[in-house]
């Protein structure tokens, strides 16, 4: 992706977020550096039967802060969340889109699970009332790409569209397929990043698996990268960057906050639902992406880690974290917000903001939850650090065996 | 900057008309229609009772070690036997070690293991929470199959999955073309997966969308579509790596274009926007004009609205050449395969151009004034053909349109 040529290099221009820690950039940017976790007892639905009670959820959202009644009415959470993140995204990088120009807009949206509430409602339906019993108005809000459907009709463009679903590497994905639409020249702007909800049979589907905190009937909460982790706390949100050629958004007169200047992606041998024995594929993921950003280890300040609390992932992301920047001392500054933001599977527009606040406002997030890391790498703890960082990594890791990693830096 | 050309060495499906890319050849040359009375679940209870259904899916002969049997999915037995099928085609069963760093796999889903989570979900009403598999539910995400043919197959390059609905299959292409292009890989595993469930049954029904019989693409009485299922893939392969392995050579990836239309979540823009631009789109990628065209297989799935649209954007890309340009709907054989259908459709495409003869529109009796294009509705057609587009078209609007070719060296379409 690192091209000389002025006419291929991607940056960000603008950010979209309604997350658990707030709604605006502005309210996001604020608590994330104060250090604030949206997770709380969850309460959009019951837990009092299950083990785990804790949720990051969107709280204080306003659906028609952001889209008319009459749409409103169409659309499931996880669109709604969408259609107001993708508004936020547009509005910050101060973006027109009109007749002009809305077949050169897009979007690449990434969703683990989708509309979980409609696609159970659905099914409920079928076997509690029968099949004559369906609403088809549900219909279409049920598929995973409604909420990209939702978006480009909401905002009304018609370019490149289309809908990531690899668990917790749909939003990076998402990112990283659209820097490459740009670079092939097929739009001019494009809407990429992530979003999942909680609701009730997801929820409990994750706590039965043990797939969330706590694991082993310890303390609830999310610690990343701590030795007395138990599992992630589940978490929902959506986060939609804007991505544009840099020269695009020069003409437009836009600033842009960073440049994706290399991507990587890999796979590990593993069953879906493990994780693979060791951190092979973490490290390939990496090294293809400082390969392609022409830099190496010590170039980079920041890394905006995967790790959400889970025993294995955060072991093997941390081992390749240790082997990959081992030379380096005191090594980039690493970071997880996950213990803010609760793991919501498509998290990659939302992590990919966080990366690109720290690069523009000299400043890494905390680590909320960690207290005694697992490996003696250079932390945020308690409260954030300053930092002037050129080139940052947000790395994403999958159960199964996905990685992806994506280099963001500093615009020269 | 050249780009890397990116060429078609195997092939492999599994669908109603057949286990394998032969039967489906032969399916696709006789006209045979895949679509009759569903028996993979009761449907006493729904509007219509048919569909194109995969008949006797044996684990243990579909897939082979490396591969383990344990907790898959319908659609992981589906997707895993079509990749096997086209690894061994490309020469690439077992899968040799030395490329595994070089290889990764993109799909195109629309279920998943919902088949089977509907069961799970059934349990947990039926016991009022207490008792149901939740362990089961773990191994269904969509994404699972292409994580259990990475690890069988110990493959470490890019791998995910896209779900647009119906245009799924034929994105997952696109994109793996475009990581080969851009030098991320050299062998990409790309294609789509989509079994039949009670809820996609369900869903389609409850929007009128289902003909009672069998689909009739383009014909003036048709009333839907028939659903059926699939699962196909193509082994990708950049040109300098399939020339290095000397391996045989299908064609080759000419260009594709992803459009969206931004007018309903469920209804096409009868103006046909949408498709218009993602057909020329994918033109433009190949650096093609219209009339190189020699074939196109429509996304067709013969609901009224659809195949309007598509007979009018085709008719304003193509103009009077269409005359000349044979149009034809798989799907009134293979039924309406969903997710799959884009990459089903790219393998009838490369089996069009290696055996010579455009697949019929069959059940397609009445024209429609609408629709009066070329359908090739009295049996299969020989032809040599060298290009061929395929249309994959979506709810939530999302269009692709992919653009395959003979292979020849030097590029024959610019002879």
């Amino acid at each position: 992706m690192h091209d000389t040529n002025q006419n291929r290099r991607v940056v960000i221009t603008g950010l979209g977020m309604v997350t658990p820690i707030g709604i605006g950039k502005e309210q996001f940017s604020a608590r994330l550096f104060q250090g604030d976790s949206g997770i709380r007892e969850i309460a959009a639905f019951d837990t009092s039967r299950l083990v785990s009670h804790l949720g990051a959820e969107v709280r204080d959202f306003n659906p028609l802060d952001f889209i008319s009644a009459k749409n409103v009415r169409r659309m499931d959470r996880l669109s709604q969340l969408s259609v107001a993140s993708a508004r936020l995204a547009v509005e910050d990088a101060r973006m027109v889109i009109g007749m002009e120009n809305r077949d050169r807009v897009g979007i690449i949206l990434g969703t683990a699970f989708g509309p979980t509430d409609l696609k159970i409602c659905c099914t409920r339906i079928l076997f509690e009332q029968g099949p004559s019993r369906i609403n088809p108005s549900l219909v279409p809000n049920s598929v995973l790409n409604a909420p990209a459907g939702h978006t480009s009709l909401e905002l009304g463009f018609r370019g490149v569209n289309t809908t990531v679903n690899h668990q917790a590497t749909s939003g990076e994905s998402a990112i990283v397929y659209a820097a490459m639409e740009l670079q092939r020249g097929t739009a001019d702007f494009i809407l990429a990043g992530g979003a999942d909800i909680l609701s009730d049979f997801y929820f409990e589907s994750l706590v039965r698996l043990r797939a969330v905190s706590p694991t082993d009937g310890g303390a609830e909460g999310a610690r990343p990268f701590d030795v007395h982790r138990n599992g992630p706390v589940a978490g929902e949100g959506c986060g939609i960057v804007c991505l544009e050629l840099l020269a695009h958004a020069l003409e437009r007169g836009a600033v842009p906050y960073c440049e994706l200047t290399g991507w990587g992606m890999s796979s590990a041998p593993s069953n879906p639902i493990d994780w693979p024995q060791d951190d092979k594929g973490v490290i390939l993921a990496m090294q293809k992406a400082l390969k392609m950003a022409c830099l190496s280890p010590p170039d980079i300040g920041t890394i905006q880690a995967a790790g959400n609390g889970g025993k294995n992932p955060d072991a093997i992301e941390a081992k390749a974290l240790a082997a990959a920047f081992r030379t380096n001392s005191p090594g980039p500054i690493v970071s997880s917000v996950k213990g803010a933001l609760g793991e919501c599977f498509s998290s990659g527009g939302m992590r990919a903001a966080v990366l690109a606040l720290s690069i523009k406002e000299g400043k890494v997030p905390s680590t909320p939850g960690l207290m005694n890391p697992i490996v003696p790498l250079n932390f945020t703890m308690g409260r954030f650090k300053e930092a002037n960082i050129h080139h940052g990594l947000l790395n994403a890791v999958s159960h199964g065996g996905t990685n992806v990693s994506i280099i963001m830096s500093r615009v020269q | 900057m050249q780009r890397e050309r990116v060429v078609i060495t195997g092939l492999g499906t599994v669908n109603a008309l057949g286990k394998n890319t032969g039967d489906f050849a032969r399916g696709l040359k006789n006209g045979i229609c895949g679509i009759g009375p569903l028996t993979l679940f009761d449907t006493s209870r729904y509007r219509t009772h048919t569909g194109a259904e995969i008949k006797d899916l044996d684990l243990c002969e579909m897939v082979p070690p490396p591969f383990s049997r344990k907790r898959l999915s319908r659609a992981d037995v589906m997707g895993i036997a079509a990749v096997v099928e086209a690894l061994r085609d490309a020469s690439l069963f077992p899968f040799p070690e030395s490329m595994a760093e070089d290889t990764g796999i993109i799909l195109g889903v629309g279920s998943g293991g919902k088949l089977e989570a509907e069961s799970v979900y059934h349990d947990y009403l039926k016991t009022g929470g207490r008792r149901a598999h939740f362990s089961r539910l773990a191994n269904l995400c969509p994404a699972s199959s292409a994580d259990h043919i990475s690890a069988a197959l110990k493959i470490t390059g890019p791998k995910t999955t896209f779900m647009t609905a119906c245009s799924s299959g034929a994105t997952a292409i696109g994109f793996a073309r475009d990581l080969i292009a851009c030098g991320a890989a050299s062998v990409m595993i790309a294609g789509g997966v989509e079994p039949l469930s009670r809820t996609t049954y369900a869903t389609f029904n409850a929007l009128q969308a289902v003909d009672p019989e069998y689909c009739k693409p383009f014909d003036r009485n048709r009333q839907g579509l028939s659903l059926g299922e699939a699962s196909a893939f193509l082994i990708l392969e950049s040109l300098t790596h399939a020339l290095k392995r000397n391996t045989r050579i299908y064609g080759e990836v000419l260009g594709y274009g992803i459009t969206c239309d931004a007018h309903h979540m469920t209804a096409p823009d009868p103006e046909g926007s949408g498709a218009v631009r993602s057909i020329r789109a994918a033109l433009k990628d190949a650096d093609l004009l219209h009339a190189a065209v020699d074939y196109i297989c429509a996304h067709s799935t013969a609901t009224p609205a659809n195949d309007a649209m598509e007979a009018k954007a085709i008719l304003e890309v193509f103009g009077k050449d269409i005359t000349r340009i044979p149009v034809s709907s798989i799907k009134s054989m293979t039924g309406h395969t969903l997710g799959a259908s884009g990459a089903l459709a790219a393998v009838a495409s490369i089996i069009a151009i290696r055996d010579g003869f455009i697949p019929p529109t069959i059940h397609h009796e009445s024209p429609d004034p609408g629709c009066d294009l070329d359908f090739v509705s009295t049996g299969a057609r020989p032809a040599v053909l060298n290009i061929v587009l395929a249309n994959a078209f979506a709810f939530g609007g999302n269009n692709t349109s992919l653009l395959l070719g003979r292979y020849a060296e030097k590029g024959l379409w610019h002879a």
